[in-house]
Order: C-alpha cells, then structure tokens, then sequence
C-alpha cells in the first residue's frame, strides 16, 4: 500500500504553509484565550438546572445522594416530601426534572437488593434532563459496585484463597452486575464534576470549529486543487489503486485534523487548566470520531461541488452555521429545543455533547459511546456518498 | 526503426452523453516510433491518448499495450508507459526534487535508485542547478520540463506527450524537442498529441490527422503532403468579406476551396502565385476590404484544410 506516500506529501506541503499553520494552530488558541478571559463566569451564571428531590428513603444512602446533588455547582436542588405533590410541580413546569429516591433505598443498598431511582421530567428541556440523568447514572453505579459486592459476598463467602476460587467469585459477582442492580445503564461513575470555566465550553467549542475548517474546508479544497492542477489525473495514471489515491488524501486529513484538535484541546490543559478528565483513551477515541466524520463531511463537500471557490464557500458556510447552532460558541442547552434538535444533525452537537461528557462529568468510555456511535455513523455515511460519487477523470 | 507493433488501437469508440468523442479509430503504432495525434482542440486526440493510459475506459474497441489489453491489465501497463499530462501536474510549494522523489515513490523507486535517477533527469531536463527550488518560481517552460522528467522517473518503455510545447519559450520547447528525440533514439516509443504544426513536422516519424473524433488520415510528413498535390494557400485578412466576394473568387479557374471565418478567408487553388494579382483584384471589386494577404507553400494546414474544409487552430 502507497497510501502514506501521498499521506506525507500532503502533510509537507502544509507545513510549508506559514497561513495553515497560522489558522490550524494560532488563531484558535489566540481565539480561545480572548473569549475565554474576556467571558470569564458568564456560562457559570447561565447554567442552573433546577432539580426537585423527593427522599422516601431517609437513610444513609440516599442522604448522601442528596449532598452529593447539592455539591454540584450548576444544580438547583430542592426538597419536596410528597411525591404527587413534586410530580405536580414538574406537569406545571415549575420544575424541569425530579428525582425519587424509592422507600427502603439504603436497605436494599445494604443487603444487596436492586433498586430503582426515578427521574421524572420536563420533555421540552432534554439536555438539562440529559446532564441530570448522567449525573444521577453516574451515582447510580458506583452504588451498583455495593450491591454487587454484597451480593457476591453473600452468595460465595469470603475470604477466597485458591485461583479457582477467585475465578468462581468474579464469575458470580459479573453475574450480579448485568443489569446493574440500582436501575443504570452508564458503565462509569461519574463521582466528582470539576468546575463548568468558560474554558470549558470555549476550548473545545472553537477546536472544534477550527477543526472543522481544517478538515471540511482545507480538506476539500485540497482534493479539488488535486483534480484541478491535473495532479489526481497524474496519481491515476500511476500504477495506483483507487483506494491507495483516496486512502491518502483522507489519512492527510484525518492526522492533520487530530494533531490539532489533540493540540488546541492540551492547549487549553496547560493553558487554562482545563480538567481533561480521568479517561485519555476516551479522550483519543473522541477526537479520533470527531476528526474521522469532519474529514468525511470535507470529502463529500468535495465531489458535491464542482471547483476549489465553490468548495471554499460551501465549507466556510457549513462551518459557520454547523458552530453557531452546534454550540461551538455558547453551549447548547441555551438554546432552545427546536435549536437543540436541530444542532444534533450536525458534527459540532455531538462533538460538544462528547467533550462535556469528558471534561466536566468524567464519564470515560461508557458516557461518550452514544456520541462516538454517532459521529462514526455520520463518517461512513459521508464517505460511503463521496466515494461512490467521486469523480478521477 | 520498426521492430514489432507496440501499440494496436481497434475500431475505438467513446460516447460521453450522446456526443461522440472518439468514432471508430483504428491504427496501429511500431516499437521506436514517434507519432503525432494532430487535430483542432475537441477534436478527439486527449480522450483517445486518456483511454490508452487507463485514465477513461472506451464505450468500445479494443486496444493493446505491448500485448496488455487496457481493459484486463491496467496495472501492467501503467508500469510500462509514461505520461505527460498537458497541465503542470505538479506541486508548486514543493522542490523539483521533492516532486520528482514523491512520484518516484509512487512509482515504487527508492533509495539511492531514486537518488541517482532524479539526478540523470535533473541532467537532462537541464535543471540540476534550480533542483532545491520551489517550482512556484520557475518559468512555465521550466515547469514543463520537470513536468516530463517525472512521466520518465520509472523509465518507462512508451511515452504519451499532450501538448507538449503548448505555452512554452523558444528556448524550453528546443529542449524538449531534444529531449523527446534523445528519448526515441534510446529505443523509447514516443505518442504524442498537438495542434501545434511544428510539433508534428519536427519530431514526428509518421503524422495523424484527427478531427471530429475520427482518424481522417496517418501517414508521414512527405505522404500526408502528396495527397494536397500542388495546392497553395492564401490567407487574406480583411476588414469586411462580402458574400458575393466569396462566390466571385470560387468562379476563378484553378480555385478548389473557399471558406471564410471572423475576417480571415482562406482560399485553396493551384498555381498561387500566378493567379495573386487576380485574385486581390477580384476581392476589390467584389468590396473586400483587403488588409493583407499571405501565400503558404503547402504544409499540414494545407493538408488539414484540404481534408476537412476548415482550418488548423489552437
């Protein structure tokens, strides 16, 4: 394969290019900082979630669910006794979500049983319910981790000496943990938020538009001037496969792109001291996705306009709209619903949801898979159209 | 020069949305040879040229490549054969010699091969002292050059050529015409296409004459000229062709063709020279507003014009 020939020529070439360097790298870390500094505690004000609490519990447990809800900074927690009263409450759209802690939590914690916590909530204010739930699913599974503990101490006995004895427990215990015995789905914990700085919000928020306009913009401008200069023609008439031409161009792309992403995002690590979270494979898993459907998007831009000017203006347009309504510059859940639904057909939505899964709720792996399964299913969608319609003669 | 066919074209047809590009072409090209594709642009000779480099697939025909059918053994052939694309296919922020090192590398050279190769045609292209410059900074006939070197990086056994000397100074297009004529008499077999009339009548061994998407005629320079006979051209230049003026000049004796075209008409007659006074005087009094007028021994325009009825144009 001669793919990462044509990969490393593209690669030269921008870094012979003082003006990309300039737009991929400095420009948005220089962008970052001015929005970042000049709004700083302007989305901290913004997002205040509203919750209600209803505790049938009292016990141990679920009192300090309740403080470990009132710790977080962006929730507005109150307690209401009664539960018809709270479900009332939230029909009226006095509160946007309630959680209910059922009778008998902490006991059924305690010997081992399976429990349930609800949330009930408002439908018209999904990424507030969004955020609330994970946080709720994140306590939810670490609790989970007691249960079956308690569960597979009771049904083994402890302690274990021999091999074939440890095997036997983590075999009982792991059937104790599917479904997960306190009503969760996530497969992490999510058991300390980090502060919600601007930073937050504007470093990925502008990496990610500026990746875009690295990978949708540069990049199918890139593959239009190969076909104009008559340099693609060339590569065809070269004793190349197809996919070796098309495997190049979109390697060059996709490195380009998660270079800078993986850079502006450490930028504002050491920068701004932005919390990354505890999961990096997670981390390169999102921005590998993010990268890999922004590089199909440039692809299909490509072979859906004819010349490299009509490339660059299709891609400034979708790059501008797609972060705008996405939530590169405010966060989304500012918006309203009908914006928020639209934001999630494109890139930037997904991205944004991806990167506050990590960097403000910590929820590794298991909170970004929804994300990473969209973002990948939109990159075989661009790809699969752009190469069944890309044009080598 | 001839030691076996190399290349077979049969029977050729390429349709593009109803238009015929290419119609029934057949001819056959020998090991050594250098032909020229000549014809007008549009007439046909890159996409006939394309099809043989596996760049379009043909709507019918066959053709071979040194015993390589272009529909079954397309990578073989695109090892053996060198391309020189009309545009500047290259990268102009990157050096003549990171260009010529890129493609070797797609064309699976390496190492000191590479290293020593990029150096022979560095030589002969003439450009060892600018090798480490960007090629945004050369001269378009430079670029040309470099341009060609890189279709003969893998020193392929046949090379295609469109519009080689299209855009170029004197001095680049002397070079490339000796380069292609080195190239021919080291035994490389040499297509290319041009509507450039010195092209074909400097370096071509055998001529052929495309328009319309036919093959009207493909002999050598002295066969394809006996067939316009004793014929001469005269080119007038004038402000205001009249209708009648046309009709007035086709009634002299020993006029064969007349044809006129955004204030140039072009007459084909026998015995020229004799008949020029003639001929201006009739113009006159027909209310041509002669601006001058030029007499052509007979060449490949005679040629063209005799065969198609219109004229060789860039």
């Amino acid at each position: 394969m001669k793919f990462h020939i044509i990969a490393e020529k593209d690669l030269k070439i921008v870094t012979r290019d003082r003006n990309a360097i300039f737009l991929m790298f400095l420009l948005p870390m220089l962008i970052i900082s001015v929005a970042g500094l000049a709004l700083g505690g302007e989305f901290a004000q913004d997002i205040r979630i509203d919750l209600l609490v209803v505790d049938l519990d009292n016990g141990d447990i679920s009192r300090e669910f309740i403080e470990f809800l009132e710790d977080i900074d962006i929730l507005d927690v109150d307690m209401e006794s009664n539960e018809f009263a709270a479900r009332d409450r939230v029909k009226n759209q006095e509160y946007g979500r309630l959680v209910i802690i059922p009778r008998d939590f902490t006991g059924n914690i305690m010997i081992g049983q399976n429990s349930e916590l609800l949330i009930v909530s408002d439908p018209t204010e999904e990424s507030q319910n969004t955020i609330v739930e994970k946080i709720v699913e994140g306590y939810a599974s670490r609790l989970s981790t007691n249960v079956v503990a308690v569960k597979t101490v009771a049904t083994y006995g402890v302690p274990a000496f021999d091999d074939e004895q440890k095997f036997r427990i983590v075999e009982v215990a792991s059937q104790f943990a599917e479904p997960q015995p306190v009503g969760v789905t996530t497969e992490t914990t999510s058991t300390t938020l980090g502060e919600f700085s601007p930073f937050t919000q504007y470093v990925p928020g502008f990496a990610v538009m500026f990746l875009l306009f690295t990978t949708v913009q540069v990049g199918s401008v890139s593959l239009l001037k190969e076909q104009e200069s008559g340099t693609l023609r060339r590569l065809v008439i070269a004793p190349l496969r197809r996919a070796e031409i098309i495997g190049g161009k979109v390697a060059s792309t996709f490195f380009r792109g998660f270079i800078q992403l993986t850079v502006l995002i450490l930028f504002g690590k050491f920068a701004f001291d932005l919390n990354l979270g505890s999961d990096m494979i997670a981390m390169v898993v999102l921005i590998s996705a993010i990268t890999l459907a922004a590089t199909g998007l440039g692809m299909l831009v490509a072979v859906l306009v004819t010349t490299k000017d009509q490339a660059d203006s299709v891609s400034s347009l979708l790059v501008l709209t797609m972060s705008a309504i996405g939530g590169s510059w405010w966060p989304l859940f500012i918006e309203p619903q009908f914006m928020q639904d639209l934001a999630h057909l494109t890139i930037t939505a997904w991205a944004m949801d991806g990167f506050y899964d990590l960097l403000y709720f910590d929820l590794g792996m298991g909170g970004i898979l929804k994300e990473v399964g969209v973002l990948l299913s939109m990159a075989i969608v661009f790809f699969g159209v752009a190469i069944s319609r890309f044009r080598f003669e | 020069m001839s030691d076996g066919t190399i290349i077979t074209v049969e029977n050729l047809k390429k349709k593009y949305n109803g238009f015929m590009a290419v119609d029934d072409v057949s001819f056959a090209i020998e090991r050594g040879e250098i032909i020229g594709l000549l014809g007008p642009n549009g007439a046909g000779k890159s996409t006939i040229i394309s099809i043989m480099c596996c760049l379009l697939e043909p709507s019918s025909g066959r053709v071979t490549i040194d015993g390589f059918d272009i529909k079954k053994n397309a990578i073989d052939i695109k090892k053996i054969i060198g391309v020189v694309p009309q545009e500047i296919s290259l990268y102009p922020t990157l050096t003549a010699r990171e260009n010529l090192t890129f493609y070797g590398r797609i064309y699976g050279l390496s190492g000191k091969g590479l290293k020593d190769r990029i150096g022979t045609l560095l030589d002969m292209v003439g450009l060892t002292d600018r090798a480490d410059h960007k090629l945004e900074g050369y001269s378009g006939g430079m670029k040309r050059r470099i341009n060609i070197a890189v279709a003969l990086l893998h020193d392929p056994r046949i090379l295609f050529l469109d519009e080689p000397s299209t855009g170029v100074d004197p001095q680049s297009r002397k070079r490339i015409y000796d380069t292609i004529e080195n190239l021919n008499r080291e035994g490389m077999t040499v297509l290319l296409t041009t509507h450039q009339m010195e092209d074909a009548e400097k370096l071509c061994h055998r001529i052929a004459i495309v328009d319309k998407g036919k093959l009207i005629a493909l002999d050598t320079l002295d066969g394809l000229l006996k067939q316009v006979g004793e014929s001469d051209i005269i080119h007038v230049a004038a402000k205001e062709i009249p209708p009648g003026s046309v009709e007035a000049i086709r009634q002299i004796d020993n006029v064969q063709k007349v044809s006129t075209d955004n204030g140039m008409m072009t007459i084909q007659l026998l015995h020229g020279r004799g008949l020029l006074a003639g001929i201006i005087d009739t113009l006159i009094s027909s209310g041509t507003k002669v601006e001058s007028v030029q007499i052509k021994e007979p060449d490949l325009e005679t040629l063209f014009l005799h065969l198609t009825g219109t004229r060789l144009r860039g």
